[in-house]
């Protein structure tokens, strides 16, 4: 027991000794790095655009000590303009970390070192978990990490096939995800079965129905043209994978909670029939329903707020804001939605055929 | 027809079918929902403060997503109490860590997206990655409020002389029976998102330094640690107003 506190606090150590050596590891980067160490305002002017928006613009001499490569400790000067408003561009401050690029006209900043505060923040999330939960709560970290890899991988190998078959890759990954996560959070049991069962016919349901409808439709009012960050996989395919790995978390979540309440209703009465098991999970299932297709709605659509905020400002109406920032979003929650709320009856039914057993002839 | 109407129309009917009337309520929660969410955009594009908005329109979402459709008020109460006390405490860190951070507006990898878009609008965008962060996570902290409000009113029902310690511990018994499922909620929610992102890193081979400082990619792991963090922090302070609600009302039966 002692030992195994002196080996939490270790960690927690550890991890706060990674997080401050971000600050030092300078030479660890092929990119020029320098120290702030002095910034000085050089002249403001107001700006006006084509809208009647007013913005501030500025530019301000950056004084810095070079952290890396062979002209190390060295000072060197550059110039940044930034805008009081920052949508691309950023004001710099003495003590932050700036990469630079050195060339024959001199130094010119780039980006903001971000590596210590992401470490950082995420070093805060794991000791609270640690702390709070313990195991339970790194076994679901755990998982997340292995979803994360296993969700690399199936990049790297969608690049590796020129997306030919990329719906089909992503249907894969989405089976090996739910496999994976449920035998970790609930382990090799009949449950996990049940759970199994329902995510993969529930979420399939609502994917062939949507894919239906945006047939039948021909997805009129999604603007597939406002898929950002389109490569070399067409934007549809792109949004049909984001959406069934999207839900497929909060399907599962769904199942689970039912699988796990009528599971302790069957073990605190053993005799319960298949039909009141039926009803008893979608009594459960229909008061979370709700938080959790809110859940999925505020993730997807918040996302839009900052795009969203430009286009009114530069004069687009609300509809066409709402169609290149949140008709997709909206999209992706409305066939969630039905993924979550189809998984209800499902999983009742699944539960009620395998946890009570059939009465043999 | 418009995909979006037939889309909402069948979820309105699954929701009737399996719910009944609180079906129809998650239904109108769902829309309401995201009514404040395009409201809040309106108002900061009209120059509104950020924070501001997100702080008073969050609280009125967590409200919504709390109350509408859902009946026992000791759970909801709680629940809506804690989510709300979380929120506060998430924002003092959100403010902080995103103005470190530096991940406001868009990136290089937005150019297409911002061709021909002027940026110089005169809105603060750290305030407005602040708002997006806090309204991103709402809904997360109000589910597991209520999952650990109904967990420990449900403990309530069957041991009602249960000592308000005791059940404290219940309420952090609770949070790691859910935490797992909802970790894996807000993993798949965001991760579907970074897809296309993900395949663009893939696929332009940036190196791992790149990606741990990428400005784009930052913004939304903050997101997503935000929200972990919001769902962890949810789960002692829901079990806290509980355990003191439950102590104060015991003290004035006495």
């Amino acid at each position: 027991m002692r030992w195994k506190r002196y080996w939490q606090w270790g960690l927690l150590l550890l991890g706060l000794v990674v997080v401050v050596a971000t600050r030092y590891n300078a030479p660890l980067y092929q990119q020029p790095l320098i120290q702030v160490t002095a910034t000085q305002t050089l002249h403001q002017t107001t700006t006006q655009d084509e809208f009647h928006n007013r913005d501030r613009q500025s530019t301000q001499q950056v004084s810095g000590r070079l952290l890396n490569g062979s002209r190390r400790g060295q000072t060197v000067q550059a110039r940044n303009t930034y805008t009081a408003s920052s949508a691309l561009d950023q004001r710099y401050r003495k003590g932050q970390q700036v990469f630079v690029s050195l060339t024959n006209h001199g130094v010119q900043l780039k980006d903001l070192k971000r590596d210590t505060v992401v470490l950082g923040l995420l070093y805060l999330v794991v000791a609270v978990v640690l702390l709070l939960l313990r195991w339970p709560g790194l076994l679901a970290l755990v998982s997340v990490v292995a979803n994360f890899a296993l969700f690399f991988c199936a990049i790297e190998l969608d690049l590796m096939w020129h997306s030919t078959g990329f719906l089909t890759l992503f249907g894969v990954l989405a089976l090996l995800f739910t496999g994976i996560t449920l035998r970790l959070v609930l382990g090799r049991t009949r449950q996990m079965l049940v759970v199994f069962l329902a995510t993969v016919s529930g979420t399939g349901l609502a994917m062939g129905l949507s894919a239906l409808t945006l047939a039948l439709t021909q997805h009129q009012g999604l603007y597939f043209e406002s898929v950002a960050y389109v490569t070399q996989v067409a934007p549809q395919p792109l949004f049909l994978a984001a959406t069934l790995l999207g839900s497929l978390g909060a399907v599962m979540d769904q199942a689970t909670d039912i699988v796990a309440a009528l599971f302790t209703l069957k073990t605190d009465q053993p005799t319960i029939s298949a039909a009141a098991l039926f009803q008893a999970g979608r009594q459960v299932g229909r008061t979370i329903m709700g938080p959790l297709i809110n859940v999925l709605l505020l993730i997807f659509v918040a996302e839009a707020f900052p795009l969203a905020v430009l286009l009114l400002r530069n004069g687009n109406s609300w509809g066409y804001t709402f169609d290149m920032t949140m008709s997709l979003g909206l999209a992706q929650s409305l066939i969630s939605g039905i993924g979550i709320v189809l998984t209800v009856p499902l999983t009742s039914f699944f539960a009620s055929r395998l946890f009570v057993r059939q009465p043999k002839h | 027809m418009n995909t979006l109407l037939v889309l909402s129309g069948l979820l309105l009917f699954v929701m009737v079918l399996v719910g009944g009337r609180q079906g129809a309520a998650a239904f109108l929660s769902l829309w309401l929902n995201f009514g404040c969410l395009f409201l809040a955009i309106l108002l900061v594009a009209l120059q509104f403060s950020p924070l501001l908005v997100a702080l008073v329109l969050g609280i009125l979402m967590l409200a919504l997503i709390i109350f509408v459709g859902q009946d026992d008020l000791l759970v909801t109460q709680t629940a809506f109490f804690a989510a709300v006390l979380v929120l506060v405490v998430l924002l003092v860190l959100m403010v902080p860590v995103e103005y470190w951070a530096a991940v406001q507006g868009f990136g290089l990898e937005d150019s297409d997206t911002l061709e021909g878009l002027s940026l110089l609008v005169g809105i603060d965008f750290v305030k407005v990655s602040i708002a997006t962060a806090v309204l991103s996570t709402l809904g997360a902290i109000a589910e597991a409020a209520m999952a650990v409000a109904a967990g420990l009113s449900a403990l309530l029902r069957q041991h009602p002389a249960i000592s308000t310690r005791r059940l404290f511990h219940a309420g952090l018994t609770t949070g790691q029976r859910i935490i797992g499922t909802t970790f894996n909620t807000l993993f798949f929610g965001f991760f579907g998102g970074f897809l296309g992102l993900f395949i663009w890193f893939v696929n332009l081979q940036y190196t791992l330094g790149e990606l741990l400082n990428n400005k784009v990619l930052i913004a939304e792991v903050l997101l997503v640690l935000f929200a972990l963090l919001g769902v962890v922090l949810t789960v002692p302070l829901t079990a806290l107003v509980m355990a003191k609600r439950v102590g104060y009302q015991r003290k004035k039966a006495a």
